[in-house]
């Protein structure tokens, strides 16, 4: 596989390593009513599309930047990859 | 044996002999032969024995898709078996042996099991060998090994290596046939960068086997005359005896070079590459295989493919008969019977299933119209065949036409399914090839010369690469071709699979039997399992149960088609990766001064840890690792620490990152402090501990277990970047930059006065436990110095910049001579923090809670953290949970057993009344007797308690007692001295 | 206290070969110091670059020469590395001094070592082991990447047309030059 890295170009899958789903840069506030609740949704609720999926890649034989992959778990085919750091912040994610 | 079959022509250089042997008998080919076509020049039609019935067998095809005549190749350690001699390049000195039978190859004593055949059809192994159930092991597996099977390893280390390597390119053309050779002179030419691989050692496909002409020229020349152009640009690089076996995700192609197996010897070079191919584009033009009609006895030595028997006529100027037969079902059969007329052999007959006029003239041969054969004779070769109207023809080779597949494997590589074309009676590619594929030529379904070169510029052109020269001028040969799959009135056996021997009626048995899912037929039968994969067998087989089952072929349907395309050696995918270099080793700093010192070294990961460093006059491990203990706590001792996971965090919010990432607090940390941190994971497990220095306003210094370094690591960067973006942290790795040395016991202080420079207090009030700070060491080298303590004793850890690490242990043994100073390896270490009761890698495994740790109180609830909020589940709460304590056995004399499990006196060993485990045992050389740490439930409240530790896997238990974990100076006394 | 002295035994140091028509050499004195840009700072840090070295940050996956020898490699958008021959082990503080307290500085020069290539031969061999493409109209001279090389990190940098640095990480040393040479032999 190929992962088009936003900065640094295509570069082989074996420079990275996976995660999963990208709804893991979502963690939940640790004061919330429901926080335990919303922690186990966080930490085992996962959902398993055949399809689009939005997972997490650390290139860590790279730049140690950790990507968004958009990926087709069917096909294989990557349409985005965006820096998380980014995505972190788009989804209001701060300090 | 001289070389009675050659004929004239071909593409052999016939004024150079070169010797081989053949069971030990020499015969002589020329450079351009292969192996096949040299032992077809020599008379040699018997080659092999079957799999399974041990029927005599020759060559059957004259390329990589042979089933049959498969040999073993070289002798001694290089000895390789199942060599298909088709591929085989013949080189002087070469020597194959013939394979799968006992005795000679021409009185094989196994052959008995044909006579059984009856009993050996289709899924006998399931019905025969069910029962009596033991005697499976013992009697019919060793029996059938035995038997059946095909090469002998050689039982030795293989002597070659292997290499890998990545090549990148705009375009991957795969095969340089016609259609490759024409799609890679286009797109080079367009300036992009071509790689162009093929199988063969000579470039040209079919145009070296056919007589057919381009732009007037003999076929051959036209190709050898693109190579040469392509082979002068710098953008193009030509890949011969290279295989593509698979195509993968994102234009990736794996590639097999083969450097060196033409070669008498490799001299020392990689005998295969396996490359990673990457490319933007790729274009299949794999050409076609051709098929076989199955009929009765179908298998004898002389029976071929009819293109296998043209491309030795005249590519290697060998007739593989004296009197050639040709049996066609469509146009193409007939050219076999003109080339071989043309260059003199004898043709007696072409026997055509289609009730049609001759395509072409063929000079003495008899033209018997909608005929077949049905039968043949001849045990160790082909004598005379039989028609289906009962006329019998003597010949010695019979050229068999059956049409011809495209080569669809790698479209369906990911999963892609091939498409039925009835006017072809073959699949070709489908929809849905790898993205960025292509196909051309004969693999596209485009049969005939004209075609496949009009088709191979059109792709390039497809894919942007524009050459405006006029097309090459060729015909487009006659293709009709009307199935016929199976000449029904043959009575003897008939064919499918002649490497797996599977036979008509073996398929027609797994249909009566319900076994008629395609992928089912292929395991009932083993049909097309063979290390040919059934390249010339499936297509016939899957038509015989479509037939069966009145379904048409692509109803049907085909098998999945996987990599490998041809089978790759197990050396040439383990590559550089054998004995030391199977994977990549690390040193500590001290390792010269280690193996100078009589260390013993351990893998720890990819690191090469000092065990222990062995006396003379030891007897044992256990002499020298008590001997370093009892040295270390009565003196003092230096150990190599080097390898534990150090990671530099600077920035402004460092210490509220640190807050986060430790379950305990950080914010308090003062300059020039250290401090114990337990990192546990989301869902509340404990992960990893270590401790963390704070250098400076924004600078600290964090180390991590051993084993764990590289993912808290990764675990700080997601946190850094996906949890808390805007943190102003900073994150790089220096466990390879300082070698860090433990000095410990009553006498370190000691010892690092004389190493640590005089401007540098090291007072216990100034320097006091969990201080540290930059220092300099033998007079102004920077370092760097940390008062913690894992063995228990007053320790410090002394780090100075890695290449002076080496130097820096022998200056501490100088240094620590007058105290009797002793390094200590990992086992000494083990034994001292099981004494002092400090948790490593058998406690924390994945399984236990800071809770189960008994550091339940360090997780603050005052403050974020990861795993703070899944901690404080019940579950994870329970009062009777398991607790870290310490355990020593009722009979001192007794050594404990890790892995033992906790029972209460008087209760079965039940898993309902399991109480917990031992995690760690050692030895303790201070108590003079084996002490264990362990998790019980409820243990911290269990103190002087008996209980039973039961090692089910040993057969063994004993009595032991429920002691504090800290074994030595519970008060930290010492540590704090 | 001069009782004791410490010499420096760089692991690769001396190693000076030719194979394949390549010159395979470990650079003496090579210091490495880490340059982590602070989050906020980044304009300040980039200001404190150009008066320590006269250069402008090269873009990600590019290098710089500066005129005093150091090349600056940037390898992620807030992480350079400075490389600069410098015998005694005060790196990072020389760095530091030089960019004012602008940057985050760390020392590499004991966690690297560093094979030399050069030779029009370099390319071919490093096939073998480098995944990136090293084509030269697509890994230019002053191109740098960080990728893996027969399971070891390595920083490949290209420093002129047939001229390469690779650093890798010291401890593995010994598997880091066994690949490159095996590279070169298998190509001789």
């Amino acid at each position: 596989m190929i992962i088009n890295h936003p900065l640094l170009g295509p570069r082989d899958a074996a420079e990275f390593v996976y995660l999963g789903d990208a709804a893991l840069i979502d963690r939940p506030d640790w004061q919330a009513e429901d926080a335990a609740e919303a922690f186990h949704a966080y930490g085992y609720l996962r959902d398993n599309p055949a399809g689009a999926h939005q997972e997490l890649w650390y290139h860590e034989q790279g730049d140690r930047s950790w990507l968004v992959v958009t990926r087709d778990t069917v096909s294989h085919e990557i349409t985005a990859v965006e820096l998380a750091r980014d995505v972190a912040r788009a989804r209001g994610r701060s300090r | 044996m001289s070389q009675i079959h050659r004929i004239k022509g071909g593409l052999i250089d016939r004024s150079t002999e070169i010797s081989f042997t053949f069971n030990g008998k020499a015969m002589r080919g020329h450079p351009g032969d292969t192996l096949a076509s040299a032992l077809l020049a020599n008379g040699q039609r018997l080659v092999g024995r079957s799999f399974k019935y041990h029927r005599p067998r020759g060559i059957f095809t004259a390329g990589s898709e042979e089933p049959n005549a498969l040999v073993e190749l070289r002798k001694g350690a290089a000895q390789e078996p199942n060599t298909r001699t088709t591929v085989a390049e013949l080189f002087d000195g070469l020597s194959a042996r013939s394979q799968n039978h006992r005795g000679s190859l021409e009185f094989d004593l196994m052959a008995v099991t044909d006579l059984l055949s009856p009993f050996l059809s289709a899924g006998f192994y399931y019905k025969t060998f069910m029962w009596p159930r033991a005697f499976w092991e013992k009697l019919y597996e060793p029996a059938i090994r035995a038997s059946a099977g095909l090469g002998r390893l050689s039982m030795e280390e293989d002597p070659d290596t292997y290499d890998k390597g990545y090549l990148h390119c705009d375009l991957l053309v795969i095969g340089a046939g016609p259609a490759g050779l024409m799609a890679a002179r286009t797109a080079a030419r367009a300036g992009a960068r071509v790689i162009v691989a093929d199988e063969d050692f000579v470039l040209g496909g079919r145009l070296n086997a056919e007589t057919l002409e381009v732009d007037g020229a003999a076929g051959a020349d036209w190709a050898a005359g693109v190579v040469a152009e392509l082979a002068a640009m710098a953008n193009v690089r030509l890949m011969p005896r290279s295989t593509v076996y698979g195509a993968y995700d994102h234009g990736v192609y794996g590639v097999l070079e083969r450097c060196t197996d033409h070669l008498a010897s490799s001299g020392g070079k990689p005998r295969q590459v396996l490359w990673r191919v990457y490319s933007r584009h790729a274009v299949l033009a794999a050409g076609a295989t051709e098929r076989p009609i199955a009929f009765g006895n179908n298998d004898r030595p002389g029976v071929m493919l009819a293109g296998a028997v043209r491309a030795y006529a005249n590519r290697w100027g060998v007739a593989p008969g004296r009197r050639v037969a040709v049996f066609t079902n469509s146009d193409d059969g007939w050219r076999t019977a003109a080339d071989l007329a043309a260059k003199g052999v004898e043709v007696p007959a072409v026997i055509d299933t289609r009730d049609a006029p001759a395509v072409c003239d063929v000079p003495g041969a008899r033209h018997m119209r909608g005929a077949a054969v049905m039968d043949t004779k001849g045990r160790k070769g082909l004598r005379q065949i039989t028609l289906t109207d009962g006329q019998m023809i003597d010949v010695d080779c019979l050229a068999v036409s059956g049409g011809w597949n495209p080569n669809v494997h790698l479209t369906c590589h990911q999963r892609g399914r091939p498409a039925w074309r009835d006017d072809l009676a073959a699949f070709v590619p489908g929809h849905d090839l790898p993205p960025g594929m292509v196909v051309a030529g004969a693999a596209n379904g485009a049969m005939t010369l004209a075609a496949a070169l009009r088709e191979g510029r059109v792709v390039a052109e497809r894919l942007g690469y524009a050459d405006k020269s006029d097309l090459p001028r060729a015909e487009d040969e006659p293709r009709d071709c009307a199935p016929v799959w199976h000449v029904p009135q043959s009575r003897a056996r008939a064919w499918l699979d002649l490497q797996n021997d599977v036979t008509v009626k073996d398929v027609k048995q797994a249909h009566q039997e319900g076994f008629r899912a395609v992928e089912h037929l292929k395991r009932y039968t083993t049909l097309g399992m063979a290390t040919d994969q059934g390249k010339t067998a499936n297509i016939p087989a899957l038509a015989i149960m479509a037939d069966c089952t009145g379904r048409t072929i692509p109803e049907t349907g085909t098998t999945i088609f996987r990599p490998p395309y041809t089978p790759v050696p197990i050396g040439a995918l383990a590559g550089r990766a054998r004995g030391r270099e199977f994977r990549p080793y690390r040193l500590t700093p001290s390792h010269r001064w280690a193996e100078a010192n009589g260390a013993t070294f351990v893998e720890v990961g990819n690191w090469l840890r000092a065990q222990w460093f062995a006396r003379e006059g030891e007897q044992g491990w256990r002499d020298s690792v008590d001997r370093e203990v009892l040295m270390t706590r009565g003196s003092v001792g230096i150990c190599d620490v080097t390898t534990l996971g150090k990671i530099d965090i600077q920035g402004r919010d460092a210490g509220e990152f640190l807050n986060r990432v430790y379950c305990n607090g950080f914010a308090t940390l003062a300059v020039g402090r250290v401090r114990y941190g337990l990192m546990l994971r989301e869902d509340g497990i404990a992960y990893d501990d270590g401790t963390t220095a704070r250098l400076g306003e924004h600078h600290y210094v964090m180390t991590t277990t051993t084993a764990n370094a590289v993912t808290v690591f990764r675990r700080l960067e997601f946190a850094r970047q996906c949890l808390w973006p805007d943190l102003d942290v900073h994150l790089i790795s220096t466990t390879d930059g300082w070698a860090q040395f433990a000095v410990a016991g009553p006498n370190a202080r000691n010892l690092l006065r004389k190493v640590v420079d005089e401007s540098h207090d090291l007072s216990n009030e100034a320097f006091p436990f969990m201080a540290c700070g930059e220092v300099t060491v033998c007079d102004g080298m920077p370092a760097r110095l940390f008062r913690i303590s894992f063995s228990g004793e007053l320790a410090y850890e002394v780090a100075v910049p890695a290449r002076y690490g080496n130097a820096m242990m022998g200056v501490l043994m100088e240094a620590g001579r007058e105290f009797d100073a002793v390094p200590y390896g990992t086992e000494a270490l083990g034994v001292m923090r099981i004494e002092k009761g400090h948790a490593a890698g058998n406690e924390l495994n994945g399984q236990t809670t800071a809770h189960n740790l008994g550091m339940g109180r360090m997780v603050s609830r005052k403050k974020d953290c990861i795993g703070n909020v899944l901690s404080q589940r019940p579950e994870m709460l329970r009062e009777d949970a398991v607790k870290l304590v310490g355990f020593r056995p009722v009979d001192r004399a007794t050594g404990l057993i890790a892995g033992s499990h906790f029972i209460g006196q008087g209760d079965a060993a039940t898993m309902e009344n399991d109480q917990g485990w031992m995690s760690s045992v050692a030895y303790s050389p201070s108590l003079g007797h084996s002490i264990g740490l362990g998790f019980l439930k409820r243990g911290d409240a269990r103190m002087g308690e008996i209980l039973r530790a039961v090692s089910p896997v040993h057969g063994r238990e004993m009595e032991v007692e429920v002691v504090s974990a800290h074994f030595i100076d519970p008060d930290g006394e010492r540590l704090r001295g | 206290m001069a009782e004791y002295t410490l010499q420096a035994e760089p692991p690769l140091a001396g190693t000076e070969m030719e194979i394949a028509g390549v010159r395979l050499s470990a650079p003496a004195d090579l210091a490495v110091v880490s340059l982590a840009l602070p989050l906020g700072g980044e304009s300040a840090a980039e200001e404190a670059v150009k008066d320590a070295y006269g250069l402008d940050f090269p873009g990600i996956g590019r290098s710089a020469l500066a005129g005093d020898g150091t090349r600056l490699i940037r390898l992620a958008p807030d992480l350079v590395f400075a490389l600069f021959t410098h015998a005694t082990p005060d790196a990072e503080r020389v760095v530091a001094e030089g960019l004012k307290g602008a940057v985050y500085t760390t020392d590499q020069t004991d966690v690297w070592v560093a094979l030399a290539l050069s030779g029009p031969n370099t390319r071919r061999a490093l096939e073998r082991i480098c995944p990136v493409d090293l084509h030269p109209e697509v890994f230019g001279v002053d191109h740098a990447a960080r990728t893996v090389m027969e399971h070891l990190g390595v920083l490949i940098l290209r420093a002129g047309a047939d001229d390469y640095l690779l650093l890798s990480a010291s401890s593995s040393a010994r598997s880091f030059l066994h690949a490159v040479e095996v590279s070169l032999r298998n190509i001789a």
